[in-house]
């Protein structure tokens, strides 16, 4: 969501908006399996919306994003909730990850970040997040998507076309929504353990895990 | 096929050119040029539609491996000051591309304008890659490729060149049209053709001449107060002049009972001067607009951090610097032609230079480089 990110400070209100609350649902739903001490990686932490959640769980939070301003709110809660040894954040983009060595977060986390990538920079991510997640660790990732049902696509459509003329106007940009996700996940190895989506098929929620241990 | 080019081309550029205030996003990651192996140069561009089709047009015959990297559409000089164009587009279409298996080499030539938003330090330190600043224009890569990679001064700087001018008059004119013709044209059906030829006129001649103005714009660049100054108040009545011209033209075509026609007109003419002085200065690659808060920066020199490695000579767009080689010190004798673009600041290896107003504020080379000339990022 470009519109709410060229003015970080209104990112947090504007995306619950936007989502009608399914957003902070979907997290809250995500968190649930993370457990105390876990390690996490939050990919386009942007405000830490999802970082102070997992934090919040006990766990031991590193988030990245490339927006110095959103992070710098970020920086700011830090103190707000006091918990200066369990969280930082790093300007990073996606394509930085590999300096992580391998296996070393029980738990990575992805919200709305994913659509704002390159068709190269999903398969580089993917490929990462497979060598640095923990041989039981699982992947979260909650983000729009295109449905893959042609009457649903058209109703996103017309939902989207007043957000979408707005946004562009204001900031000049469109976000997009992952397309073939599901396939490209699997392509890199990765398993999905089980996949939620809403009524109109626009916002998908999933785990997703190394290896089944069936 | 080659006629195809042409008009698919045309249409692009008209479609374009038009709406050139908007991002037009094409799609990132590698391109092959011609027939390029694994010793050929590695070109790096923004993902602005337009930039990339011209590139290739420019470069026709050449061969070399393209980057797109991620700029949101929008194009290089734009991208890289508003920190759309920055570090880590660059980091991830290098990683993310395999551009790595494909060359021998870890040179990767940027176009110069990008150097606002690029640090060349950051890319080497993290992937090992060399940054070479090429030519402004895409016109100048053949040249420089035959050169071996050498730029003219004339490669550095950037002009509003007539070409450039009625591109930016055709924008303008498109989306004054946009606002003004919805409007005007269901209340007063005919007159809204005129009105159409009025917008053309004001905006041509305006840009056109543009040369004039900048003359006049370079006495008062010395003093860079704000928009009330004698300067902006000359071209204001020159293009009032203009609209003029434009009214009594109407006047002569299309007689009629003219009082109130006439009287509607010469407002209407006036907000349209108004609104093509607002925007002037800034529609202009050579003059900082006069709303913009860092054009009353200046270019300050830290002559002790100074080396004289003359990087900030490579980048500059206004060939602002030249080298004391006996010294090894950096001078600024063209610094009235600085458009505060940042560009020397985020390069200088020694933190040599910085920005700094007629108070004495100062904006220090790590606060430029994290949010380049984003105003948005309230850098304090």
């Amino acid at each position: 969501m470009k519109i709410l990110e060229s003015a970080p400070y209104r990112y947090d209100k504007g995306i619950k908006i936007l989502t009608l609350g399914k957003i902070d649902k979907a997290y809250d739903r995500l968190i649930e399996n993370i457990k105390k001490d876990d390690k996490v990686l939050d990919i386009g932490c942007g405000t830490g919306m999802l970082s102070f959640r997992a934090v919040l769980k006990e766990a031991i939070v590193t988030g990245i994003d490339i927006n110095p301003e959103m992070l710098e709110i970020a920086k700011k809660r830090i103190d707000e909730f006091e918990v200066k040894d369990k969280i930082e954040f790093l300007e990073m983009g996606v394509a930085e990850i590999d300096r992580f060595e391998n296996d070393s977060f029980d738990i990575i986390m992805s919200g709305l970040c994913f659509s704002e990538l390159s068709e190269d920079e999903i398969t580089f991510t993917l490929n990462q997040v497979r060598r640095i997640l923990s041989k039981d660790g699982k992947f979260l990732l909650a983000d729009e998507i295109k449905s893959r049902s042609i009457i649903k696509r058209i109703m996103n459509w017309l939902l989207r076309i007043p957000l979408v003329i707005i946004t562009y106007i204001l900031t000049q940009t469109t976000s997009r929504a992952l397309k073939n996700i599901e396939k490209r996940i699997s392509e890199s190895g990765l398993i999905i353990q089980s996949r939620k989506s809403n009524f109109l098929d626009n916002f998908v929620e999933m785990i997703i895990i190394k290896e089944d241990k069936k | 096929m080659r006629i195809s080019y042409y008009i698919y081309y045309g249409l692009v550029t008209i479609v374009e050119t038009l709406m050139r205030m908007f991002p037009f996003p094409a799609k990132t990651g590698y391109q092959r040029v011609g027939k390029p192996d694994e010793n050929s140069p590695v070109l790096l561009t923004c993902n602005f539609h337009l930039t990339i089709l011209r590139l290739k047009k420019a470069t026709k015959g050449l061969s070399y491996h393209l980057l797109v990297a991620n700029s949101k559409g929008i194009n290089v000089w734009c991208a890289a000051t508003g920190d759309s164009l920055n570090n880590h587009s660059v980091i991830s279409v290098i990683k993310t591309s395999g551009i790595e298996d494909k060359v021998n080499h870890k040179k990767i030539i940027l176009p110069q304008l990008a150097a606002p938003g690029v640090e060349s330090k950051v890319i080497l330190k993290s992937v090992g890659w060399k940054i070479l600043w090429g030519p402004v224009d895409a016109k100048d890569i053949p040249e420089f490729f035959e050169s071996n990679f050498e730029k003219t001064d004339d490669m550095k700087q950037v002009e509003f060149r007539i070409i450039q001018r009625i591109e930016m008059a055709i924008m303008w004119i498109f989306l004054a049209a946009m606002v003004i013709m919805p409007i005007w044209g269901p209340l007063y059906k005919l007159e809204a053709a005129f009105l159409l030829g009025q917008i053309c006129l004001i905006y041509f001649l305006a840009l056109i001449s543009f040369p004039i103005f900048e003359k006049i714009f370079q006495k008062e660049v010395e003093k860079k107060k704000a928009f009330f100054s004698l300067g902006n108040l000359v071209v204001f009545l020159i293009n009032l002049i203009y609209a003029a011209i434009g009214v009594v033209l109407y006047v002569i075509i299309y007689q009629k009972d003219y009082s109130r026609i006439l009287l509607r007109w010469c407002i209407v003419s006036f907000l349209l001067v108004l609104l093509v002085n607002m925007e002037l200065k800034g529609s202009s690659p050579t003059y900082k607009s006069d709303s913009h808060a860092d054009k009353l920066y200046d270019i300050e020199i830290d002559l002790e951090k100074c080396k004289g490695t003359g990087i900030c000579v490579d980048v500059c767009p206004r060939n602002c610097y030249v080298l004391d080689t006996e010294k090894k010190k950096i001078t600024m004798p063209r610094k009235k032609y600085c458009v505060q673009c940042g560009a020397c600041i985020v390069q200088c290896p020694f933190d040599a230079l910085y920005f700094m107003n007629r108070k004495g504020d100062i904006i220090k080379p790590e606060t430029v480089r994290k949010f380049k000339l984003n105003l948005m990022g309230k850098r304090n």
